[in-house]
């Protein structure tokens, strides 16, 4: 074989070589089934939840510690468009759409697996308080439950409730204006009616409570 | 004259073997599945703001960034890797009457034009090879005997990249190598120069003066080059990339795509690039604090290459800072560049005389041989519910006085106000006068945005200027003033 010959072999060679030679454990390929869910979390989720679960912006909901048959529910939630809150949509339905069952159950599985970080708690200890009462006796008057009764005594979360401790404040009172205003959130309806009663301040005290939450 | 433009763009012999470059690159990106979405967005399934800071581009959010660094490969290869870009504006010049032929000046002034129009081919190819290439195409890039303007396309930004992560436990490291033709258009900060801009600017046929056109941090090479940096970002905290550029010829030709051999840049050898940044995030909010620089030889004649002497030395050098507060639905960004600039003029420029004389009628000081210059720019912008925006950028250019950019002086014979031999050209005399020898600009951009859906911007920016080549008042030496300048620019501003 002349030499002028094997150069553009080589060549090709190389870019088939290059092209193919992807590692599985260091893919962030959404729509390949084979890549793991381990190493999606790390190489993908990780962008805005962290590494651990514990996501930097308020931005983003913290998943560590998370309780996984809730995040199964959000990530089919957002794959087959029933979850269309803003936070929904703009981030998740694409990053979502094309998980596979075992992947979405190793990614909830991760997750759950993480130790949750202990946030800062943030506003006065009356409004605390305020929270604190909300979050263990609801609002009777208002026939608003307490958040505990589904949630845990700890915030720790049960099945598909999620786990409310060291959530980001911003976050959960996002969601709760979603739950109360909108229909964006179908399968968490049962919150509709909790979220109806409480006022913005009620809302704000809560989810400044629950943050602050650290799980024994 | 500061910055260093890139030439312009006119037709050029596209080589078959370039052609074939572009051709490798799109096949490349072609995916074993079919799904009819282009683009990024497309690839991530995300919506803009994922990516982009309060929807608007370039500026990218912390995420936005781990995305281009990780080289464009989070998601599923698109079955159409392609968008598309236009700009429709109009826009008006405070004043076009000092000028000696405004129709040929201001040709567009009040007139609604096509601005410019871009195709992108993006997105990711391999697991850990992806790529931005944007093909730019400009109504009014060439201006025929008759008056009229013939369109043409040419390469614009193209950043190819190889990068892979290394992340457990708590490291997380990320490396990768960038194919690119525009110094830090590989930088994943909007501070960086070929970032910090403002988006969408017209043709300058349609308005000379708006922002675009008022001083930005560049590099001395200017882009149609061809380069090759290698980064990493280390616990998303230190941020190194370090490069080397060159002329854009032979197989790395399609980086500059469509531009003529007289007007590329022909850089001789290799010519480093260098970046540094440290970044930090808590909360809603990141900020960065870096630096960068290049040191470029440019042959003063793309042409001819052969004499070492005539060729032009630029080192610069910058600090930047960016500041972003990211919280849905509010975006705050706070934008800080100060560069510095040294220009070493080739052998043939350098102690030239010039033909003017000062008002005693002695002779002024021939040519500088080098000459420096600093650019403080900053901007600072709020974005609501990613659909309204606004913004307010300022700009000081200052540098050495050099009688090189006289356009205007002295005559030595009757000692009144004339036009250099080789300024006599409407816009070189007036319009782009200089009667000071002093580059030093200062102005600042104001901009309200609308952006309905996330696939159209509608936006009105303004332009003003307070000193033009050294003066606020009659900086051309025939009476025009720097306010003269001042342009209102509205714009719709369209992308899929």
């Amino acid at each position: 074989m002349k030499t002028s010959t094997h150069i553009p072999l080589a060549v090709a060679a190389l870019a088939l070589f290059v092209a193919g030679c992807g590692s599985l454990e260091r893919s962030r390929d959404l729509g390949n089934p084979q890549v793991s869910a381990t190493t999606l979390a790390q190489q993908v989720c990780s962008n805005c939840h962290g590494l651990t679960g514990t996501a930097v912006s308020p931005n983003f909901p913290n998943l560590a510690g998370q309780v996984a048959p809730y995040v199964v529910a959000q990530l089919n939630g957002f794959k087959s468009h029933n979850r269309r809150d803003p936070a929904g949509f703009e981030y998740m339905w694409g990053l979502s759409r094309s998980l596979t069952e075992s992947q979405i159950e190793g990614l909830a599985a991760y997750y759950a697996a993480q130790r949750p970080m202990t946030q800062q708690a943030e506003g006065d200890s009356s409004r605390m308080e305020q929270g604190r009462s909300v979050f263990e006796s609801g609002i009777p008057d208002k026939g608003v439950p307490p958040c505990m009764g589904c949630h845990g005594d700890h915030a720790q979360g049960n099945a598909t409730f999620p786990r409310l401790a060291g959530q980001h404040a911003d976050y959960i009172v996002k969601q709760l204006v979603v739950f109360q205003r909108t229909d964006e959130r179908p399968e968490g309806s049962a919150m509709k009616v909790v979220a109806h009663e409480l006022t913005r301040q009620n809302i704000v005290d809560v989810a400044g409570y629950v943050q602050s939450l650290t799980q024994p | 004259m500061y910055p260093p433009h890139a030439p312009p763009r006119t037709w050029a012999a596209r080589s078959s073997a370039s052609w074939l470059a572009w051709a490798v690159f799109v096949v490349a990106l072609l995916p074993d599945s079919a799904h009819a979405i282009p683009a990024f967005n497309r690839q991530t399934g995300q919506n803009c703001v994922a990516c982009h800071a309060g929807g608007q581009y370039p500026e990218l959010t912390p995420y936005g960034r781990l995305f281009k660094l990780t080289g464009y490969t989070v998601g599923e290869r698109s079955a159409l890797p392609i968008s598309a870009m236009a700009v429709a504006s109009v826009s008006k010049v405070a004043n076009t009457s000092k000028s000696d032929d405004p129709a040929a000046d201001f040709q567009k002034d009040g007139k609604p034009i096509l601005a410019t129009a871009s195709l992108l081919v993006g997105g990711k190819v391999t697991d850990n090879i992806g790529g931005f290439i944007q093909i730019t195409y400009d109504p009014y890039a060439v201006t025929n005997a008759d008056g009229s303007f013939s369109g043409h396309s040419n390469a614009d930004n193209i950043d190819i990249r190889y990068a892979d992560r290394f992340i457990s436990g708590q490291r997380d490291l990320i490396i990768g190598i960038s194919a690119n033709n525009n110094p830090s258009v590989s930088d994943p900060w909007n501070t960086a120069a070929a970032w910090m801009q403002y988006v969408p600017v017209p043709s300058p046929t349609g308005s000379r003066f708006i922002d675009g056109n008022a001083p930005y941090p560049g590099y001395g090479s200017g882009g149609n080059i061809a380069g090759l940096s290698a980064y990493a970002f280390w616990n998303q905290t230190v941020y190194a990339e370090f490069g080397g550029y060159g002329s854009s010829k032979g197989l790395s030709s399609f980086m500059s795509q469509g531009i003529a051999r007289a007007d590329k840049t022909a850089m001789r050898g290799t010519n480093p690039y260098w970046r540094l940044a440290y970044n930090h995030e808590w909360g809603a909010h990141s900020m960065m604090v870096g630096t960068a620089g290049m040191v470029a030889r440019v042959h003063a004649d793309p042409l001819d290459t052969s004499d070492p002497a005539e060729v032009h030395r630029y080192r610069d050098m910058s600090i930047d800072t960016q500041y972003q507060y990211l919280l849905d639905p509010y975006s705050v960004t706070f934008q800080l560049v100060y560069t510095s600039n040294r220009h070493d003029y080739p052998a043939s420029m350098a102690n030239q005389p010039v033909p003017f004389v000062d008002s005693a009628g002695h002779a002024l000081p021939n040519t500088n041989a080098s000459d420096t210059n600093h650019l403080l720019r900053t901007k600072l912008t709020y974005v609501y519910q990613a659909k309204y925006g606004g913004s307010l950028g300022l700009f000081n250019l200052t540098g050495s006085t050099n009688t090189g950019y006289l356009t205007a002086g002295l005559d030595p014979a009757s000692l009144t106000i004339t036009a250099a031999p080789d300024a006599q050209a409407p816009s070189s005399r007036q319009v782009d006068g200089n009667r000071t020898g002093n580059p030093s600009m200062r102005g600042f951009t104001l901009e309200a945005f609308w952006t309905p859906v996330q696939n159209l911007r509608v936006g009105a920016q303004y332009a003003g200027y307070n000193r033009v080549g050294g003066v606020s008042k009659n900086y051309d030496g025939f009476g025009r003033n720097a306010s003269d300048n001042n342009t209102l620019f509205l714009y719709t501003w369209i992308a899929y």
